[in-house]
C-alpha cells in the first residue's frame, strides 16, 4: 500500500515543464486530474501548440470549430506567466473575432514565437500583432498583413515565414528592412513581380512565386537560396537587360553553400550578356539543384556551366530537364563545349544526378563535360524522360562512351 | 578570464583526474574530459579551480547519487568523443534512457542539477513519451502518483485565481451545484444505501455542468424564489423531482460491489461534518438565502451573466475536461458525482 514513492511530482518545475512541452496540449493539461500536485503544473508552460488533434473529431466542421475556439480560449484563460510560443495550425478556423483576442492576449504576454495557419479566409491581421515586438520567429498563412503607420519593423525577428499573404511589395521590402536580425526567409505563393531585399544578417531565404525580378541589396551573409519562380504569361515577363542577371542576383552572396532553383530559374538567371568570367568564386557552394533547366536554350546550359566552374568545393549536383517542346527549336550551332570549358576541373564533385534527360545534345554534351571534369566523382544517376527503348538504348551507349577522369566513377541509370 | 587566472588554473587543467564528492560523503575520482562535459563541474573547476585533489572535491549538488553519477558519466564518455555520427549518438541515447522510469526521474533531476542540457532534453523526452496518450489512470499507475482530487476538483480545473467576474460567478454556480447534490445525497441517504448508480460518465458530467434540463430550470427559478421565500417548497419540489427521477434510475441500475457501498455509507456521515464546515446548512430554507445574493447587480444583467457563466462552464467542460475526466473506470463516478463522498474515498482510492 503506497510503498512505492512519487518520484516525479517532486521535480523541479523546470524539469516537469521540460517534459510537459514535449506533449501534445491536451496531454499536457489531462494531468492537471493526475493529483493535487499536479494541479496547475501544465498552466506555467510556455509553449502552446494547437491543431484539431485538441478537440473530439466530428464530421461537423462547425462543431470542431466551435470546439476548437471554446478550447483556445480555455486554455489561454486558465493559463500563467508568459507565453513564449503560440501555435495554430488548422484549416476549420479562418477570420474570427476570437483570433483577434487571443492575439492581443498575447501580445500582453511576452510572445516570441507565433504560428498562425489557418485556412483560406479573410483574417486580417490585427494590429496588436505590430506591438509584439519580442516576437523571434513570426511565420502566417493565408491573412492579410497591413502594419499601422507607427508600425518600424520587428527589432528581435530572426525568422519570418509568410504563405499565401496579402500584402503589398512595398509593405514587404519596409518589413524585411525593419528587421535587423532577420535570419529565415521565407515567402511563398507571394507574388510581387519586383522583390528587393535588404537584410545583412539574412542566412537563408526561400521564395516562391511570380516575379520579374529580384534585388539581394545587402545579404552577405546567405548560405542557403531557394527560389522557385513562376512567370505571370511567359519568358518575356522577365526584365531584360543587358545585365547578366546571375551576376546580378548572386553577386552579393560569397559564403552561398546552396542554391537551390525551380521552374524558370534558371531562365532568370541566365538573361543579360554573358560576362565570361565570374567575377566572384563560391568557396563554400557545395550543393547546386536546379530544375526544369531547358537545355535547349544555350544560355540557360551556360548558367549551369558558369556555377559549377565557379564552385571549386562543390560535392553535389542535381539537375532535371525540362521537357522538351513539341517541335524543338533547331538547336543553336553554338559550341558551348568547344571553347575552353575542359580546361576546368570540378575537384570535389562526388554526386550528380541527371533527371528528366531526353537525349539532346547540350545535355549529352554536359554530362560528358562533368565526366571530363570531376576526378573525385563517384556516382552519377541519370534518368530519361524518353519513351522509346531504342533510343533511350543509343543514349546509354553514347553517355558510357565518354571519358571518365574519375577512376571511381559509377553510372546508375534510373527506370522511372 | 585574467592571465594570472589562467596561469593557476593552466596546472589544474593537465591533471587528468577530477575529483568529486556526492552528498553522500563518498569521494570518487573520474577522468577530467569526462567529467568537465557537465557544465556544473567545468565551473567549479573554473572558476574556484577545486577538484584537483582529494581534499579539494568537488561537492555535488544533493540530487546526484553516486549510481546516477556513474550512469552520467557513462552518457559523457560516450558523447565527448568527438567524430561520432549523429546517427551513433541516436542509437546510444535510445539505448540509454532504457530503464524504469524511477530511475529515469533521477536520472533527469540529476542531470538538471548538473546542467547537463542534452541529457535533460534527452530523459524528458522519454518521460514524455510514457506520459503521452496514457488515460490519468495508467499515469498514476506508473509513476504511483496519489488519486487525491476529488471528482469535482477533476471536473473543475477553474480556480478563482484570476480576479475574472465571470470566474467568480462560475464558482458560484458550482458552489450551488454542490449544494444541490448534497441535498440529493441527504434526500437518498434514506433509501439509496443499497442502490448504486451506474450512470455514465456523459449523464453525470451534463448533471454536474448544468445541461441536464431539470437542474438548469432549478437554478433558473431560483432567481424567482429569491423574492418569494414563502415558495421554498416548490423548488424542494423541483429537487425532489429530479432525485426521484435518478432514484428510479437508481433501482435499474446493478448494484455495485459491496465494499464500496459500505465506504459510501460509512463516510457519509463524515461527508456531512465536512461540508456542514463548508457552509454548515442542510435545510431547504438556508439554501435560498445562502450565497446567492449578488453584490447590487441589475437583475437583468445578472441574468445575463448568469447564462454566459454557465455557457462557458459548460463549453469548458464540454469541450475539454470531458475528454480529461474520460477515465476509463467508470467507477470514480459511481457516487452521484458528488465530488465531496468522493474526496474521502479518495485516498484510499490513492493507496491501492
Amino acid at each position: 500500500m503506497g510503498e512505492s514513492p512519487d518520484f516525479i511530482s517532486d521535480l523541479p518545475q523546470s524539469i516537469i515543464e521540460n517534459i510537459l512541452t514535449r506533449l501534445s496540449i491536451r496531454d499536457a493539461i489531462r494531468t492537471s486530474v493526475l493529483s493535487s500536485k499536479w494541479r496547475y503544473k501544465w498552466s506555467t508552460v510556455t509553449d502552446l501548440v494547437f491543431d484539431e488533434k485538441c478537440v473530439s473529431p466530428s464530421n461537423d466542421r462547425c462543431v470542431v470549430e466551435t470546439n476548437l475556439v471554446r478550447f483556445v480560449t480555455g486554455v489561454l484563460l486558465l493559463h500563467q506567466g508568459p507565453i513564449h510560443k503560440f501555435q495554430l495550425s488548422t484549416s476549420f478556423l479562418q477570420c474570427r473575432p476570437d483570433i483577434d483576442q487571443w492575439l492581443l492576449f498575447l501580445s500582453r504576454n511576452g510572445i516570441k514565437e507565433l504560428v498562425l495557419e489557418l485556412g483560406e479566409g479573410e483574417f486580417r491581421v490585427p494590429s496588436c500583432l505590430f506591438s509584439c515586438l519580442k516576437l523571434t520567429r513570426l511565420e502566417l498563412c493565408h491573412c492579410e498583413f497591413d502594419p499601422p503607420r507607427y508600425f518600424k519593423g520587428f527589432s528581435s525577428l530572426k525568422s519570418l515565414n509568410l504563405h499565401q499573404i496579402l500584402v503589398a511589395p512595398e509593405v514587404i521590402e519596409s518589413l524585411i528592412s525593419g528587421c535587423p536580425l532577420l535570419e529565415f526567409l521565407s515567402l511563398s505563393y507571394f507574388d510581387s513581380l519586383v522583390l528587393s531585399i535588404s537584410a545583412p544578417n539574412l542566412m537563408y531565404l526561400y521564395l516562391d512565386g511570380e516575379f520579374k525580378d529580384i534585388f539581394l541589396r545587402n545579404t552577405p551573409k546567405l548560405v542557403a537560396i531557394s527560389v522557385s519562380m513562376y512567370m505571370h504569361e511567359d519568358v518575356t515577363d522577365f526584365e531584360q537587360s543587358s545585365d547578366y542577371n546571375l551576376v546580378k542576383f548572386l553577386g552579393g552572396v560569397p559564403l552561398l553553400e546552396k542554391l537551390v532553383g525551380y521552374i524558370y530559374f534558371t531562365k532568370y538567371l541566365s538573361i543579360g550578356d554573358d560576362p565570361g568570367r565570374l567575377p566572384i568564386t563560391y568557396i563554400h557552394l557545395k550543393t547546386i539543384e536546379l530544375y526544369q533547366v531547358s537545355f535547349e536554350d544555350a544560355n540557360e546550359v551556360l548558367v549551369l556551366l558558369r556555377l559549377v566552374t565557379h564552385a571549386p568545393n562543390l560535392k553535389e549536383l542535381k539537375i532535371s530537364a525540362s521537357p522538351i517542346q513539341l517541335f524543338p527549336l533547331e538547336e543553336e550551332g553554338f559550341d558551348l563545349f568547344e571553347r575552353d570549358y575542359f580546361d576546368y576541373q570540378l575537384p570535389r564533385l562526388e554526386t550528380v544526378k541527371m533527371t528528366d534527360v531526353s537525349g539532346i545534345r547540350n545535355e549529352l554534351e554536359f554530362i560528358r563535360f562533368l565526366l571530363g571534369t570531376s576526378p573525385v566523382l563517384e556516382t552519377i544517376v541519370v534518368s530519361s524522360s524518353l519513351i522509346d527503348k531504342d533510343a533511350k538504348m543509343g543514349m546509354v551507349v553514347e553517355l558510357l562512351r565518354y571519358p571518365r577522369v574519375s577512376p571511381r566513377a559509377q553510372f546508375l541509370f534510373l527506370q522511372d | 578570464m585574467s592571465e594570472g587566472e589562467m596561469a593557476i588554473i593552466k596546472p589544474e587543467m593537465m591533471k587528468s583526474y577530477i575529483w568529486l564528492e556526492t552528498a553522500d560523503g563518498s569521494i570518487q575520482q573520474v577522468e577530467q574530459e569526462v567529467a568537465m562535459y557537465c557544465p556544473m563541474i567545468c565551473q567549479e573547476v573554473l572558476q574556484k579551480g577545486v577538484g584537483s585533489s582529494k581534499n579539494y572535491a568537488i561537492s555535488l549538488p544533493q540530487r546526484v547519487n553516486p549510481a546516477m553519477l556513474s550512469l552520467i558519466f557513462d552518457y559523457c564518455r560516450f558523447h565527448h568523443v568527438p567524430g561520432r555520427s549523429n546517427k551513433e549518438r541516436k542509437i546510444y541515447d535510445e539505448k540509454f534512457i532504457r530503464m524504469d522510469t524511477k530511475r529515469l526521474c533521477e536520472l533527469t533531476s540529476a542531470a538538471d542539477s548538473l546542467q547537463l542540457k542534452p541529457l535533460v532534453d534527452l530523459t524528458s523526452r522519454a518521460l514524455a513519451r510514457i506520459i503521452e496518450g496514457k488515460t490519468p489512470e495508467e499515469i498514476r499507475e506508473i509513476f504511483h502518483l496519489p488519486d487525491d482530487l476529488t471528482e469535482e476538483e477533476k471536473l473543475e480545473p477553474l480556480k478563482n485565481t484570476m480576479d475574472d467576474p465571470r470566474i467568480r460567478l462560475l464558482n458560484r454556480l458550482y458552489a450551488k451545484k454542490r449544494k444541490e447534490l448534497k441535498e440529493r445525497e441527504k434526500l437518498k441517504s434514506v433509501e439509496v444505501e443499497e442502490h448504486v448508480d451506474e450512470r455514465s460518465v456523459d449523464d453525470l458530467l451534463s448533471f454536474i455542468n448544468g445541461r441536464d434540463h431539470k437542474v438548469v430550470k432549478t437554478s433558473k427559478s431560483k432567481k424567482k424564489n429569491k423574492k418569494r421565500k414563502e415558495q421554498k417548497n416548490g423548488t424542494s419540489m423541483g429537487i425532489c423531482e429530479t432525485s426521484e427521477k435518478d432514484l428510479k434510475h437508481n433501482l435499474h441500475s446493478k448494484s455495485r460491489n459491496a465494499e464500496n457501498v459500505d465506504k459510501t455509507a460509512s463516510s457519509l456521515g463524515d461527508v456531512s461534518n465536512l461540508l456542514s464546515m463548508e457552509d454548515d446548512i442542510f435545510t431547504p430554507k438556508t439554501e435560498f438565502e445562502d450565497g446567492y445574493i449578488d453584490d447590487e447587480i441589475d437583475p437583468a444583467l445578472k441574468e445575463m451573466l448568469d447564462r454566459e457563466v454557465e455557457d462557458f462552464a459548460r463549453r469548458l467542460n464540454s469541450s475539454w475536461v470531458l475528454s480529461i475526466g474520460q477515465e476509463r473506470q467508470p467507477v470514480h463516478f459511481s457516487i452521484n458525482g458528488n465530488g465531496a463522498t468522493r474526496r474521502l474515498t479518495g485516498p484510499a482510492a490513492g493507496h491501492k
